[in-house]
């Protein structure tokens, strides 16, 4: 296997994460998208560990877990916020969350 | 496949713990626990006793600060990965005291609402905890998880007004472009991590100077990292979230992100460059120098026409970030080297840390008072509060670079920076930052104009009434940018202790 | 190899074409299982790269409660069921355009790197050996030992993600 057919891929991911988060309005939507982006991330580090022997591989993997951990802690933190705004204005609209301009 | 009986069972060894390396972030743990359990335990009725214990544990952490440096050698654990050098303790002390700064502004904040309080300085403490361990960290592992510990406490410290839509809409930003900004720089890391093979930044730095780094991609991977930490610094044009935010958010809450937080990423931004990515000022030093050019402008134009006192002390900080960004921006020009940069940017952000806390600290003050944030609402302070008056005084002449305090040393030794790399490109941002300089003195002078010209907007002249604890904080900021002015060698002998010792 | 590469393949077609019907479709729900299609894929994919533990964190943690915490956001803030025009914003467009501008650059610059580098074949590599260099236990000892500081960091922060998620989703 080529080490460049994950890359792309991971590439493919990471880009339609970034898209995902310029175009979307709904804040669970851009989560997703946000989801998207570590995969990228992570399919890369993985990738390059199998390129790299055995130091490498352990530490990618070390690493990939990591950002498992942390995405999950930050999904949930962001569902909890998610539904703090709900709660106040029954929308998780980003467009209408915009009281402060300038 | 039988993984518990495999070959690697019983290989493990534990590791070596320097344990007195690890006290200052050790003592931080056993306190925030403490504050959790004694708050879980007194259910609300031992407010004050929660956030004295926050208090002292914060105090209590700087003492094996003080011990390590008084030791002074260099401790580098797992393979390089964690070190105590002077670099980190410096930045240790710095994150320990504003966090403490932060606590006696919170104390009477949190008292005058139904807040939760407990949770509160769990958090705060969580946030101080990544600081402390980002300043030691010198792996990209170790970085990430760092950031992570300083940035989601302070998401959710932003949204601790609940009911004010303000309030959750700055948490609401900075968690999504704070969760974006780090996706970005972790794709980066990756790509750094795929040409070196490596974690640890010495080694990357090693690789990044041999044969195979001046690929596109190492470019690449530098560029997202570096955009990753913009977001985190506020610099233009990643700056969006930080007015609303700063707005929005309690304003003790404002104050530690605009100082701690900010200084967390610098700390992570010279750590990456000046070890990891020394190799390649080609591309993050034309890219620091657009963010330094426009950080300032940008940031110094949007503040002139604030009405509201937090936002253009945000927009300031903005600004502010720039100047500490020049140094960056010409690092790889300087005779003595790229370090020599370091100890300028160290030197400005501990000046501004009192600075600019003090100014929260005021705005805080004042608050209680007037109910408002407009500038408008400052008009005649002198006539009822001569005290506050002189103080924001200080403050905001400080921050306007005005000797002989705190601010203008911070300036001198940042444009000493950009006369010694006295390239083309140095100049010309000398002459942009010197310009900027101009324009922040007109809005820091308008807010002085306010209170000592201005009548009183309601003529209601009854004195403020100012807590302990803010008068401590006030006072603690005061002294030290008025010492700092005076006596500028006092930062500027951390400012060199802050270079890291292994520099080639 | 042969098999590798059809699975391969098949798996990288179904995680593209999913990712880009999470960022796409009208229905929030639709998302949400797209995303567990990309999230599996993905999983599967990790295991071609001789990381077994990491596929299986991938499908506890990922599939297993990230997926469920985004649907429980999407089911208590009553996102409409059906069809929604309203997921979308004005900027889809510019979107598009630099998610398209940033996937030519990244290509590029991979294919310029690594051409067609292929990753280090492990056939007559044995299970043992490669257990022993790369599995489970050889992840487990490093995360107790190089990278125990990250890890005591990490329970640090789920703890006070666990605090402060609960102060702020709960009602008073």
């Amino acid at each position: 296997m080529l080490l460049n057919q994950f890359l792309l891929l991971g590439a493919v991911l990471f880009c339609t994460g970034v898209y995902g988060v310029l175009a979307r309005r709904n804040a669970v939507l851009v989560l997703m998208s946000i989801e998207l982006i570590l995969n990228a991330v992570n399919i890369n580090l993985l990738a390059f560990g199998a390129m790299h022997g055995e130091a490498a591989a352990v530490a990618s993997q070390v690493f990939a877990l990591f950002v498992i951990t942390v995405a999950a802690a930050e999904v949930g933190v962001g569902l909890a916020i998610v539904l703090l705004i709900y709660r106040n204005r029954t929308s998780v609209d980003l467009d209408q969350v915009d009281l402060m301009r300038g | 496949m039988d993984v518990l009986s495999g070959p690697v069972a019983g290989v493990f060894r534990a590791p070596d713990v320097d344990y007195h390396a690890f006290a200052p972030e050790l003592v931080l743990v056993a306190v925030l626990v403490a504050v959790l359990v004694v708050d879980l335990v007194l259910e609300g009725r031992g407010r004050r006793l929660v956030g004295g214990l926050a208090g002292i544990g914060l105090l209590a952490a700087m003492v094996p600060v003080l011990t390590l440096a008084v030791d002074g050698a260099n401790r580098s654990m797992v393979g390089g990965a964690y070190v105590v050098d002077d670099f980190a303790l410096v930045f240790k002390g710095l994150f320990l005291i504003a966090g403490y700064v932060t606590m006696l502004l919170s104390s009477d904040y949190l008292a005058d609402d139904d807040y939760y309080e407990g949770e509160y300085y769990f958090l705060l403490l969580s946030s101080v905890l990544g600081m402390m361990v980002m300043a030691s960290s010198r792996d990209l592992i170790s970085i990430f998880v760092a950031l992570e510990l300083l940035s989601i406490p302070a998401y959710m410290l932003a949204g601790w007004r609940k009911r004010d839509l303000k309030g959750n809409e700055a948490t609401l930003k900075y968690y999504l472009l704070g969760v974006f900004a780090t996706g970005v720089m972790l794709y980066g890391m990756s790509l750094i991590f795929g040409i070196t093979g490596e974690t640890v930044l010495t080694e990357i730095g090693s690789k990044l100077q041999g044969p195979g780094a001046s690929l596109p991609l190492v470019s690449l991977g530098i560029v997202f990292v570096i955009v990753g930490f913009a977001f985190k610094i506020s610099a233009v044009p990643f700056h969006s979230w930080a007015p609303d935010t700063y707005e929005g958010a309690p304003t003790p809450i404002t104050a530690f992100l605009s100082v701690a937080s900010k200084a967390g990423g610098f700390v992570a931004l010279m750590q990456l460059v000046f070890i990891g990515f020394l190799g390649r000022d080609d591309v993050w030093q034309p890219m620091f120098w657009v963010l330094a050019a426009l950080t300032m402008t940008v940031g110094n134009l949007i503040a002139l026409r604030q009405t509201n006192i937090v936002r253009m002390l945000a927009y300031s900080s903005v600004a502010q970030a720039g100047y500490m960004l020049l140094p960056f921006a010409v690092a790889g020009d300087l005779a003595k080297g790229p370090g020599a940069a370091m100890g300028p940017m160290t030197t400005y952000l501990l000046i501004y840390a009192a600075m600019n806390l003090g100014a929260f600290a005021l705005v805080l003050a004042v608050a209680r008072k007037t109910r408002s944030g407009e500038i408008a609402s400052y008009g005649g302070l002198f006539e009822y509060a001569p005290g506050l008056t002189v103080l924001m005084s200080i403050f905001v002449f400080a921050l306007a670079g005005i000797p002989p305090l705190g601010g203008w040393y911070g300036k001198l030794v940042v444009f000493k920076t950009l006369l010694d790399a006295n390239t083309p490109w140095a100049i010309v941002l000398g002459v942009i930052a010197a310009v900027n300089s101009v324009i922040a003195l007109y809005y820091y002078a308008s807010v002085a104009r306010e209170m000592w010209m201005r009548p009183v907007p309601d003529g209601d002249t009854t004195p403020v009434r100012v807590p302990a604890g803010l008068t401590a904080a006030l006072s603690l900021c005061a002294v030290a940018t008025v010492v700092i002015g005076v006596y500028p060698q006092v930062v500027a002998r951390f400012g060199d202790l802050a270079v890291f010792s292994l520099l080639p | 190899m042969v098999a590798q590469n059809i699975a391969f393949g098949v798996l990288a077609a179904a995680t593209s074409l999913a990712a880009i019907r999470v960022v796409t479709t009208r229905n929030v729900v639709h998302a949400a299982l797209y995303l567990v299609v990309v999230l599996a894929s993905v999983g599967a994919l990790y295991i071609l790269l001789t990381a077994e533990f990491v596929a299986a964190v991938q499908i506890l943690v990922y599939v297993g409660a990230i997926v469920v915490l985004l649907l429980f956001g999407v089911m208590l803030t009553k996102a409409t069921l059906g069809e929604d025009d309203q997921l979308d914003n004005d900027q889809r467009w510019l979107g598009a355009v630099i998610a398209l501008f940033l996937l030519g650059t990244l290509s590029f610059v991979l294919v310029d790197a690594f051409g067609d580098d292929k990753l280090p074949s492990l056939e007559g590599v044995s299970r043992a050996t490669l257990e022993a260099q790369r599995g489970s236990g050889a992840v487990g000892d490093a995360i107790f030992s190089t990278f125990l500081v990250p890890f005591e960091v990490v329970s640090v922060l789920l703890l006070a993600a666990l605090v402060g998620a609960i102060v702020l989703a709960r009602r008073d």
